[in-house]
């Protein structure tokens, strides 16, 4: 089962399916009975991002060609546009993608998901490695077309001391998975997890995270909400492994979603696997519909419910998004946000 | 000197496993092996009604198609089905008897581990002691059923599971296989090819048992199965409360144990079924013999406003591979799961619940306590789920798992599946040691290091001790120390 060479071979009885337990709510088998042709290759890059200009580098990988790998030398900080689009003649594709960042080195890294049209399968899998003291922040925006279908794999290593922090913002689509695996080999490093979905219409989106700490003393801070609304399914799977001898670990895990229409659905699956016994694990996981008695409050002091209702969504959502710590970036969050909440 | 002496007590009492011995006893047995032969052999041994052969036939058929789950986080080489005796019993008549008929040895061995059998000796204590019936099922047949006299008279029928195959046919047939189909799971399935014995209870409209009924289950063959059935009948406004115990010898072997247990509960109806599983744990260094216990249990709250609470202590067992859950068919509805679940030396569990909320307004609470010690895995394995008619749906559920020792695993793992917007769900769980401040401050007051231990394992698991009947808390209680002897230091 590989999404990779089900798509380079053609041979879609290669696709995970629902009885692959990590795939169960999130089912390429029997979404897609023939994989689509080969994509051809792109045309140039035609149009600007909200942070066009502002970015140190903007790299740009069209159905799944043109990409380049990353390097932030030690010491070195940069801040990088990574755009990765489908277009409207695209069918599937993969890339694969490496990014390095060297001791105490920086990176700010902005990856969109940009789908023109629908009917493409895209799985793109990038490898991520810091070395000791380095500090990365990526910050996903998933905006694939709602009849696209998405998969995009990460794989980051952490050695000592370094920090990782991650932002996965979708509003989904035919069937997305954003799945995040870390390792923690290292001593004290740190790493924050976050994500929202905003999910409307027949839009799924499936927010999958595994963290493995294996070096003592490392902590995990993991917040993902999400917001459901039509016929739309929010999955999220997160699953934090504590090796034997990574004492000290801190993990902790949240997952809160608002499922606003009878007929959308919330999958979860927050696991916890402890093999250490000196650690701290936690995980809350909560879905529900918006408090009726701060939607009283709120309309008692005058406010239309409609707006009552956005704006407690928008306050809900919020948390996740005031965490992202780049200033521009979290400013085009926001926006994201509002737009999707009509706030 | 009253507190020294009551510690020096409860110390020499820690054994390791008192209830590891074996009942030299003759015993019948079916061939070895399994085939639709001993299938045929079983069911004419309880002397079945046609029916009831042809359904155990069918299991069969289907188990032979059907694969061994892997899902589980255990651990443990294939098992052959053809090694082992599916059949054993005590060389006397079958079926139930007067006590005096009963074989003084099997008495005995209940007399040891504390079952009281004699009505008498139950009433003889102090005055105003709870009561509870008992039905003693010895391998595979059920030996005596207390108490039968008093709870006819208040309507309740209950006795071993063969006996109400010949006298209530009507009951069984409406209502066997109706919570956990044939096909359920493989070991169910298994289950309902080769089940022996087990207990029914039906308690009929707007009856409030008079007492406590219990089962108690013991394993004494050689290289033998058990798989009893079980079969609860709340009918509407009706409550009883239930408890099942387990013992088995000491052996290097493994032997299983798949039962599988129904409970259907009607308008109004409730059910408290509690657990106290203490099956041998298998040599805490080795990990050699030992019970894998691979147990289907299900209610189906089928009717409105019923309701059913599991509470289990699971100590024992090699492998405990065990789900009780809840159907929350009926409107409102409420589902309850208290667990406590132990692991030392080797032992592996993947334990926990369903709760599939159905109809609107129905409620689940889910209370899992974990403890791992030793080199020992505990898995806690659940599902909430509603679906789209189950508006207003409301689950809570806390699983807490506590790790003694570097050298244990502990995990958790629930799913929750939220199909529609009025449902409210909230699932908190944490992982720790236990507090290196708080066994200072304990052994600073003068306890000894395992004292301590015990009283902060017991503050962790009150929350689930309170559920149990109030004559088995005291019980449990004893048996989270004796699990626990020998993690620390």
């Amino acid at each position: 089962m590989s999404i990779a060479e089900a798509i380079s071979s053609g041979d879609a009885s290669l696709l995970p399916s629902r009885r692959d337990e990590d795939w169960r709510w999130t089912d390429l088998r029997g979404l897609i009975r023939q994989m689509p042709a080969a994509s051809p290759e792109g045309r140039a890059w035609a149009w600007d991002s909200p942070l066009s200009g502002q970015v140190d580098v903007e790299v740009g990988v069209v159905n799944g060609r043109g990409s380049t790998d990353l390097e932030v030398a030690a010491g070195e900080e940069k801040f990088v546009a990574w755009r990765f689009l489908s277009t409207a003649e695209a069918g599937a594709h993969n890339a694969e993608l490496w990014v390095t960042v060297g001791e105490g080195g920086k990176l700010t890294l902005v990856e969109s998901y940009e789908g023109v049209s629908g009917g493409y399968l895209a799985n793109t899998m990038v490898n991520i490695r810091l070395a000791k003291g380095a500090k990365v922040e990526r910050i996903v925006f998933a905006a694939d077309h709602a009849d696209g279908v998405s998969v995009v794999d990460a794989k980051v290593e952490l050695a000592a001391d370094a920090a990782y922090s991650q932002t996965v913002l979708t509003h989904g689509a035919r069937r997305q998975r954003i799945e995040t695996r870390v390792a923690h080999p290292g001593a004290h490093a740190q790493l924050r997890l976050d994500g929202a979905y905003l999910l409307e219409g027949q839009h799924n989106a499936d927010l999958t995270t595994v963290v493995e700490h294996q070096g003592v003393d490392g902590t995990t801070s993991q917040l993902t909400k999400g917001v459901v609304r039509d016929q739309s399914r929010g999955v999220f799977q997160g699953r934090i492994v504590v090796a034997e001898g990574a004492d000290r670990t801190d993990a902790r895990m949240g997952h809160h979603a608002l499922i606003l229409s009878d007929k959308a659905e919330i999958d979860a699956k927050p696991e916890l696997l402890i093999f250490a016994d000196d650690v701290q694990c936690a995980h809350g996981n909560t879905i529900g519909a918006l408090d009726e008695d701060a939607l009283f409050y709120a309309e008692q002091r005058g406010m239309p419910e409609d707006l009552a209702r956005a704006l407690l969504t928008a306050a809900f959502v919020g948390e996740v998004i005031e965490r992202i710590e780049h200033d521009a970036v979290r400013e085009v969050a926001q926006a994201w946000a509002a737009q999707r909440l009509e706030v | 000197m009253a507190a020294v002496k009551q510690t020096v007590e409860h110390v020499e009492s820690l054994e390791k496993y008192k209830h590891g011995f074996v009942t030299e006893i003759d015993q019948e047995f079916a061939p070895k092996g399994l085939s639709a032969d001993i299938v045929r052999f079983i069911s004419a041994k309880k002397e079945e009604p046609e029916w009831m052969l042809q359904w155990r036939l069918d299991a069969f058929e289907r188990w032979l198609a059907m694969d061994e789950p892997t899902w589980a986080k255990v651990d443990f080489p294939p098992i052959d089905y053809q090694d082992s005796y599916y059949y054993a019993a005590p060389k006397t008549k079958d079926g139930p008897m007067s006590l005096d008929e009963v074989d003084p040895d099997i008495l005995a061995t209940y007399a040891k581990l504390g079952i009281p059998l004699r009505e008498q000796e139950v009433l003889a204590g102090v005055q105003g002691a709870p009561r509870y019936a008992v039905d003693a099922v010895f391998d595979s047949v059920s030996v005596v059923t207390t108490f039968k006299k008093e709870l006819a008279e208040a309507g309740v029928i209950f006795c071993s599971m063969s006996e109400a195959i010949r006298e209530h046919p009507e009951l069984v047939k409406k209502y066997l296989g109706s919570v956990v189909p044939v096909s359920d799971n493989y070991y169910a399935c298994l289950n309902a090819a080769v089940f022996s014995d087990g207990s029914f209870v039906y308690v009929p409209p707007g009856v409030r048992c008079p007492m406590e009924l219990s089962t108690y289950f013991r394993i004494n063959a050689e290289n033998s199965g058990q798989f009893e059935r079980t079969l609860i009948i709340a009918d509407a406004g009706a409550y009883v409360s239930y408890l099942e115990g387990c013992t088995a010898p000491m052996r290097d072997e493994n032997q299983l144990h798949a039962a599988v247990v129904e409970l259907v509960v009607l308008d109004d109806a409730e059910i408290k079924y509690s657990t106290v599983q203490n099956w041998y744990p298998g040599d805490p260094e080795t990990g050699k013999g030992g019970i894998y216990n691979f147990v289907t249990k299900r209610a189906d709250c089928r009717g409105d406003r019923s309701k059913v609470s599991w509470t289990q202590v699971e100590t024992g067992s090699s492998i405990t591979w065990k789900y009780p859950s809840c159907v929350l068919r009926g409107e409102s509805s409420v589902g309850e799961f208290y667990s406590i679940a132990i692991t030392n030396g080797r032992q592996q569990a993947d334990t926990g619940t369903k709760m599939i909320h159905l109809g609107a307004n129905t409620r689940s609470r889910i209370i899992s306590k974990g403890i791992s010690a030793g080199k020992s895995s505990n898995t806690y394995r659940g599902l909430v789920s509603a679906h789209p008619k189950a508006k207003g749906a409301r689950n809570f559920t806390q699983c807490d798992s506590l790790l003694i020792g570097k050298t244990c695993a502990a995990h958790t793992v629930p799913y929750v599946e939220a199909r529609n917007g009025s449902c409210v769900f909230e699932h908190e769980a944490t992982t720790t040691k236990l507090s290196e401040d708080q066994l200072f401050y304990a052994m600073q007051r003068g306890l000894s290091q395992e004292e301590a231990v015990q009283l902060l394992v017991n503050g962790f698991v009150k929350d689930v001790l309170q559920e149990l009947p109030m004559e088995f808390a005291v019980e449990a209680q004893k048996l989270v120390a004796i699990s626990l002897e020998g993690s620390v230091g």
